[in-house]
């Protein structure tokens, strides 16, 4: 489903190059709950940018449902996100203007779905999220938690091939986090949702079905759980 | 939903949109506020000395007006067929001569000037102008003289004027008029050396019988250009001629001139101003919100309905700025229409010396609002073109990153 091969990644810092992927192999099959994990500045971020098509390799190749992305012009490439790639922040980074609900239908109004699709699927997000009590809620109106839930349904909203995270519980206490978790780990099971997210929580990893070590830009082991 | 988007993104940061929506405001209330004094200034220049005057068009006899002596008058019969013309609501005859005017034991080199009293009353209002005295009427014959002449002369209602000049084929003119009035022309060089009469007076005066200097053309509006072609078509040209207010008072018209181009150089630097101002505030608001921008982009919305969402804002922000600095600016120049500015001390004396009334009011002319919030809604849009730039070139891992 995603096939990363032989990424490398090469920023000009100043006069300094920073190499900040090393030829990197990864595949990732769907209905995968993985974390990429490694200390700061390993590399982890830059990886899952470039798997999520908002960063491009300086060499090697991501292939995701048989689409070479790296082809794909820049509004194909938005087009492709909205459609196959459902992303969750490290803050959140809902709309602020709009409400839990508005901000989950967002991607499907984009996506040009007939509302009576959009209502029932909202409505089911949210409850699936446990929200279905604060959809006019907007994001200020709510705790950081129930804001990342808001950010997991409506990553999901546009029906997305698999679910990039990138550190999703760094600003969570350990409740929110636990509630996250168990959120993420039962649409994953119950419905087949591929999630894959970079974190140095070990409270995250410990639940990662599989884990894979990046650090100085390379992976370090890949273990399956 | 763009538009959802772009009405609540507007009050999500009131402070924000306020400054915009502010600076905007300012900006239309100083231009409309400027360019209607200016204006304002010309109407009220062309009120006192062309349309309460001399007219927009005036009929001569040919080489009248560069040589003016009474030898150069027509027969009113020559230009009898002008009244049936559309757009010409009258003709007011006049005789225009000098003479030397004595009381006592001063003497005065004056303008004269012979009108019908019933037309000048009716169109150009001169009973309006009677500060002191009365208007002519059947039973008053007289003069009314400029309230100039009357402090150079130390005169008074009643006293008697003895005039002697040049009348019409060098006969000599001579008579003795009462002063029934004083006159207030709203031009101090006018009021220093007009003294008006009865046609009939004049004629008597000159030894001009039927005859007349000039035919001031009256209009039904102000478009004298129409009104000068009508009247060049309508006579013979051979014999008479036809003058606008720009070829009888060239100084008048090359002041304006200077005057506007002055105006639209100070109008190009407050637009350069206000264009940066605006520049700034955009400049700050895109830098603000790239990081939701690059948030937008990446979950998948495109980059042309980010631009649609911002161009939305700006619009909306812009009608209200214009909208609300129109509302601002109006009661202002309403106010300054109805009392004017009234210039005192060097200010007045140099107005004065051109022959100008020391008053500056606000112009009512619509198409001045219209036209610099049309300017300014422009600028806004213009100036925008920055933030549409930014969110073209936009990478959103940097965008976010920040």
């Amino acid at each position: 489903m995603i096939q990363a091969s032989n990424i490398h990644k090469t920023y000009n810092d100043g006069k300094v190059k920073v190499h900040a992927l090393r030829g990197i192999d990864v595949e990732i099959k769907e209905g995968e709950f993985t974390a990429i994990v490694g200390p700061s500045g390993s590399g982890k971020t830059t990886l899952l940018n470039i798997v999520g098509g908002l960063d491009t390799p300086t060499l090697g190749e991501v292939h995701i449902s048989d689409t070479n992305i790296a082809q794909l012009s820049e509004n194909e490439l938005i087009d492709f996100r909205l459609n196959h790639i459902g992303f969750v922040f490290q803050s959140y980074n809902l709309i602020p203007v709009l409400t839990a609900k508005e901000n989950v239908e967002f991607l499907m109004l984009l996506q040009k779905r007939d509302e009576e699709e959009r209502n029932e699927r909202t409505t089911k997000l949210l409850k699936a999220v446990g929200l279905e009590d604060q959809i006019n809620k907007k994001p200020n109106e709510m705790s950081g938690g129930q804001q990342q839930r808001v950010a997991v349904a409506r990553a999901l909203a546009s029906k997305p091939d698999f679910v990039l995270a990138d550190e999703p519980t760094a600003n969570l206490d350990s409740k929110s986090t636990a509630n996250l978790l168990d959120i993420m780990l039962r649409l994953n099971e119950e419905e087949n949702i591929t999630f894959v997210f970079s974190t140095h929580d070990q409270r995250v990893i410990d639940r990662a079905k599989r884990v894979i070590t990046v650090e100085d830009g390379k992976i370090l082991s890949d273990e399956t759980r | 939903m763009l538009l959802k988007l772009a009405w609540r993104n507007i009050f999500r940061n009131k402070r924000r949109s306020l400054i915009t929506v502010s600076s905007i405001i300012f900006a239309v209330l100083f231009a409309v506020f400027m360019r209607s004094l200016q204006y304002g200034a010309y109407g009220n220049m062309l009120k006192n000395i062309v349309s309460s005057y001399m007219g927009y068009v005036q009929i001569h006899s040919k080489g009248f007006w560069e040589e003016k002596t009474l030898d150069n008058s027509f027969s009113l019969s020559e230009i009898e067929q002008l009244k049936k013309q559309e757009g010409i609501s009258y003709l007011s005859p006049r005789i225009e001569g000098f003479a030397l005017v004595s009381f006592s034991e001063t003497s005065k080199p004056v303008a004269i000037l012979g009108v019908d009293p019933a037309l000048e009353k009716e169109h150009i209002k001169l009973d309006q102008k009677v500060v002191e005295g009365n208007y002519f009427s059947d039973t008053k014959k007289g003069l009314l003289i400029g309230k100039g002449v009357k402090e150079i002369m130390k005169l008074s209602i009643g006293d008697t004027l003895v005039f002697l000049g040049q009348g019409y084929q060098g006969s000599m003119a001579s008579g003795a008029y009462p002063i029934v009035g004083v006159i207030d022309l709203k031009t101090p060089e006018l009021n220093k050396r007009t003294v008006v009469m009865t046609l009939e007076q004049a004629q008597e005066l000159f030894a001009l019988p039927d005859r007349v200097t000039t035919a001031v053309v009256g209009l039904y509006h102000d478009d004298w250009q129409d009104a000068q072609q009508e009247t060049v078509a309508a006579i013979d040209t051979n014999m008479l001629e036809v003058m606008n207010w720009q070829e009888m008072l060239p100084e008048l018209r090359q002041l304006i001139s200077i005057d506007r181009a002055g105006g639209t150089f100070v109008l190009l630097i407050l637009y350069s101003i206000i264009t940066f101002s605006l520049f700034g505030t955009v400049l700050m608001l895109t830098e603000e919100r790239s990081f939701e921008y690059g948030v937008l982009i990446a979950i998948g919305m495109e980059k042309n309905k980010v631009i649609i969402v911002a161009v939305l804002e700006t619009i909306i922000m812009a009608i209200a700025g214009v909208v609300a600095g129109l509302f601002v600016a109006f009661p202002f120049v309403l106010y300054f229409n109805i009392n004017p500015i009234n210039l005192s001390g060097q200010m007045q004396e140099v107005v004065e010396r051109f022959g100008f009334e020391a008053l500056i009011p606000t112009s009512l002319d619509p198409s001045i609002a219209t036209t610099h919030a049309g300017i300014i809604f422009v600028i806004v849009l213009v100036v925008n073109i920055y933030t549409l730039q930014k969110i073209k070139n936009l990478n959103p891992i940097k965008a976010m990153r920040k």
